[in-house]
């Protein structure tokens, strides 16, 4: 896990790169790797690349960035994990590569130097990385599928400038800072800006899934190798394979994979659990792959101290039954206003989640974990969110506009007027479910014309219908299609991701997993909402009934409570909190 | 010591299961404890192989139902080891023995049995022998048991193999010359579509014009398949052999470069043990039985099949590996290694 930062100066009006930059923008992404870091550039000072390293996987020096490879013909920053490297770099061997280390870094220079960009498809992980080819003078530039790992480029045509966050990249000096209208019309809508804009006019994401080439004509070969829909669609063919066996025999299976995956660290790994099913099955299954205990930590807030959302009772009783080292860490109102401006610091985007990631973060760090996992992407995955009922519902009932009062959940909120308008289509239904604002409130929130100009940029119904493009062919694939791609991809991740890195901690997801949905995907379509229960049971002593039937409920901060936020007729907590997290990011 | 077989089909009998079971019973009867090995098939498709020694072969049990409980009726005990070689047959084999030994072979052990009663006599079980981990793995995750178990994988007799020329007929009869092929072997069927059919006609089009997919065998898939190949523009790049005679078998292996089956629900796949005794790479699936079929990557290269890339890099992979060998290792399924194991389980199970 790492921060890393390139600059091309491939136009032949573009100036030379400039080592201040490339150590400015490396320095500013520090806290995602305290351990080690470095930047070099070409000789002939047309390229840079900088690293910040948290080292994990192989701790000696052999693994600092930027790494060049055996040869001296390839060089690369990387952040993030190759789960199956081992796998990768024995097959490399077979082929005859050499190497100098253990790190999963280097099994990506071979791989790149075997199979060219066709080897982003082999690779099982989290990731973003830049591989320099003097050869060809290239650079190849990938983002794993789900966009766990974050990538934003500048390119204003003569230089191209990457870096793993939009902070770091403005902390160069040389990227403009307009507002993309776009991305701020997003971020109004969904509580999170949606990939590939930013808040920055001239910054964007690489997209998830999505590869691409740098050399002296600028980017080109941008390729989307991997769809989150099209793997829906495909896995929907092959459902008699998932007949063949018992459904939480076969998710003990794939998923103890995926686990056993995301436990090759050379550092003790730890994990996240709260009284849900995903986080509590996870680390029930990760401690048979394991074979011991592993340290666990929960949340506690004063605020919800017998109530339902408190969850560390729960948590501490199954910590217990599983034997975990356990920690429950209390947040209390004080530390939150202390702590809110290095949180709106290492926010890198305005967003209105990442508080309750950030402060189990901060308590997995002081308790000197450097990796834990998380249950995220389980709702997405076993299709647990309300909104798998929803959709459907909304869908159904706006072709059958007498049957809109039947929404009753949606009935009751302020976008209930909105219905007949943008119900009748799936990524209408979905902007409804998920929609923080809806688009007609954007005027008042961003100036007429700003609004317009944001809305028409963004084409949100558009983009939202991208994510079911091939249609999964189901109602559960839709949604989850959407659900993986937008809300997943844009909210949880993203904040995950800078919640965590300022605690220089990482979250690896075992249930964010390209080969596990692969596979798991015609289970998923035979018995829909039903796998959460066979994830339940899945483990070999399975969940307990007082953990499995409990209602479900959020990972929830009490922020409500916390920044004294007031619903009132035409306003919900969560955009008081979006009208503050815009006034105070920065 | 005197044992009964209690199975579905060996002596006479076609396909992997019999095969398994032939093996088993010698193996079996050649322990010098054993006096006897009393075997009552449910099924009997063509003559009979030569009976080895000790064997007590009861063919009238294959003539229906009532013929198959009268002969385990008249079946004359006392027994020191009653082994119920199919899952199916437990409700059976308690009639004649409380506490049988359970095989099991891979997909009818992956879930629930249908037949309440089957479930509940699991429980009584003396052990189960598995033919594989995963199959081992999947029954205990369903049915809960947690008591003895033991792995006994296929044997192959690999002299019966062996590297030869392509034989000319065939590569004349499938049009094979100049062409690099690649091959799958089984049924065909379309109860069976987790054999990986699809997924290799699904890399085709991505690999060289010059090479071509064999599929050997026949069934009622097969036009489905041909339809999905002419729909990828590859017809002519995917031969069905249909149906094959058992003794073209060896010849047909050596005409493949590559033997690729990314399956899902193969127990073991006995078909990899054959063309790697043939001196053909091969490419098993990481996520079933064909796992442990090349021993976890030593003897070919695992893919999950459920990934594209990694089939077609695998499989350019072995076509760029040197020449035809026997892999190492190989002899880990030799005869007397399955004789030695299954001499352990009679030891430890009686």
């Amino acid at each position: 896990m790492c921060g890393i930062a390139a600059i091309v100066s491939y136009g032949s009006a573009a100036p030379t790169v400039d080592r201040d930059e490339i150590e400015a923008i490396t320095e500013r992404m520090w806290p995602r790797g305290p351990d080690a870091g470095g930047t070099w550039i070409s000789p002939d000072s047309r390229v840079a690349l900088g690293a910040r390293r948290l080292a994990i996987i192989d701790l000696t020096d052999e693994g600092t960035q930027p790494m060049e490879d055996v040869d001296g013909e390839l060089r690369i920053v990387f952040n993030g994990e190759i789960y199956n490297h081992r796998e990768l770099r024995a097959r490399m061997e077979r082929l005859g590569a050499r190497f100098h280390s253990t790190t999963d870094t280097e099994v990506l220079l071979q791989l790149y130097r075997h199979d060219g960009a066709n080897m982003v498809e082999l690779l099982r992980g989290m990731f973003a990385f830049a591989i320099w080819d003097t050869r060809t003078r290239r650079m190849f530039v990938a983002r794993d599928p789900y966009g766990i790992k974050p990538l934003y480029v500048a390119d204003d045509g003569q230089t191209f400038r990457a870096a793993s966050t939009v902070k770091a990249l403005l902390a160069g000096g040389r990227v403009p800072r307009g507002r993309d209208l776009a991305g701020v019309a997003g971020f109004w809508l969904m509580g999170s800006v949606p990939e590939p804009h930013t808040i920055f006019e001239s910054i964007r994401a690489v997209e998830a899934g999505t590869s691409l080439f740098v050399d002296a004509r600028g980017i080109h070969d941008v390729r989307r190798y991997y769809s989150i829909a099209a793997k829906l669609l495909r896995g929907a063919h092959d459902v008699a394979a998932a007949r063949l066996v018992h459904p939480p025999t076969l998710l003990r299976e794939l998923v103890t994979d995926s686990l056993r995956h995301h436990l090759i660290s050379d550092v003790p790994v730890g994990a996240f659990l709260s009284s849900g099913i995903d986080s509590s099955a996870l680390v029930a299954l990760a401690t048979e792959a394991n074979g011991h205990p592993l340290r666990t930590v929960t949340l506690r807030f004063e605020e919800f101290l017998g109530r339902e959302a408190d969850e560390a009772p729960l948590a501490e009783r199954f910590a217990r039954e599983l034997g975990s080292d356990h920690l429950t860490r209390l947040v209390t109102r004080d530390e939150f206003t202390d702590d809110l401006p290095r949180l709106f610091d290492a926010m890198d985007q305005p967003t209105i989640d990442g508080t309750n990631t950030w402060f189990v973060s901060k308590a997995a760090a002081e308790r000197g974990l450097k990796v834990a996992i998380s249950g995220l992407g389980g709702d997405e995955l076993f299709g647990s969110y309300p909104s798998f009922r929803d959709l459907p519902r909304i869908v159904n009932a706006s072709r059958l506009p007498l049957a809109a009062a039947a929404v009753s959940r949606l009935a009751r909120s302020p976008k209930a007027g909105s219905m007949g308008r943008y119900g009748s289509t799936w990524a209408g239904a979905y902007l409804l479910k998920r929609g923080l604002f809806l688009p007609d409130d954007l005027p008042s929130l961003m100036g007429v014309r700003e609004a317009r100009e944001g809305l028409e940029r963004l084409a949100m119904l558009e983009h939202i219908g991208q994510a079911i493009d091939p249609d999964p062919g189901t109602p559960f694939g839709r949604v989850a299609a959407l659900e993986a791609s937008l809300y997943m991809r844009n909210q949880l991740l993203r904040d995950t991701d800078w919640a965590s890195m300022a605690h220089s901690l990482e979250v690896r997801t075992p249930l964010v997993d390209a080969t596990l949905l692969r596979q798991i995907v015609p289970l998923l379509m035979v018995e829909k909402q039903r796998c959460k229960q066979h994830f339940a049971a899945s483990p070999r002593h399975p969940l307990p009934a007082w953990l499995a039937r409990r209602k479900k409920s959020g990972f929830s901060v009490p922020l409500a409570e916390w920044m004294q936020l007031r619903p009132d007729g035409t306003s919900t907590r969560m955009r008081s909190w979006a009208r503050m997290v815009m006034e105070r990011w920065a | 010591m005197r044992i009964l077989h209690i199975g579905t089909d060996s002596f006479g009998g076609y396909g992997g299961i019999a095969l398994y079971n032939r093996d088993l019973i010698a193996a079996m009867a050649s322990h010098p404890s054993v006096d006897e090995v009393v075997v009552v098939p449910r099924i009997i498709v063509g003559p009979c192989e030569a009976l080895p020694e000790k064997v007590t072969f009861v063919a009238s049990a294959a003539r229906g139902r009532l013929a198959y409980l009268n002969a385990l009726r008249k079946t004359r005990g006392p027994f020191d080891l009653v082994l119920c070689a199919h899952v199916n047959l437990l409700p059976l084999a308690n009639l004649i023995a409380k506490h049988p030994l359970l095989m099991l072979y891979g997909i009818e052990a992956w879930k629930p049995l249908r037949d309440p009663l089957s479930n509940r006599l699991l429980r009584d079980v003396r052990g189960v022998v598995s033919i594989s981990d995963v199959t081992r793995e999947r029954f205990a995750g369903w049915s809960q048991y947690a008591g003895p178990s033991l792995l006994l994988p296929n044997s192959i007799r690999a002299e019966w193999y062996g590297i030869r020329p392509r034989n000319r007929g065939l590569v004349s009869r499938y049009g094979l010359d100049g062409k690099r092929v690649l091959m799958t072997l089984g049924r065909v069927v379309a109860a069976e579509r987790y054999k990986g059919f699809d997924e290799v006609l699904e890399v085709l089009p991505d690999l060289d014009d010059d090479i071509v997919y064999l599929v050997a065998g026949g069934g009622n898939d097969v036009p489905r398949l041909k339809q999905k190949a002419s729909g990828l523009g590859i017809a002519d790049r995917v031969i069905f052999t249909g149906l094959f005679p058992e003794e073209e078998k060896t010849d047909l292996y050596n005409l493949a470069d590559v033997y690729v089956m990314p399956s899902r629900g193969e127990g073991f796949g006995f078909v990899f043990l054959e063309a790697l005794a043939c001196g053909v790479p091969v490419i098993a699936s990481s996520i079933d039985g064909g796992r442990e079929a090349v021993r976890d990557g030593l003897l070919g290269q695992l893919v999950d099949p459920t990934n594209p890339a990694e089939i077609r890099v695998a499989i350019r992979d072995a076509l760029a590996a040197g020449p035809k060998r026997i892999a190492e290792g190989l002899e880990y399924f030799s005869y007397a290694n399955f004789e030695r194991r299954t001499h352990g389980i009679i030891e430890s199970s009686s």
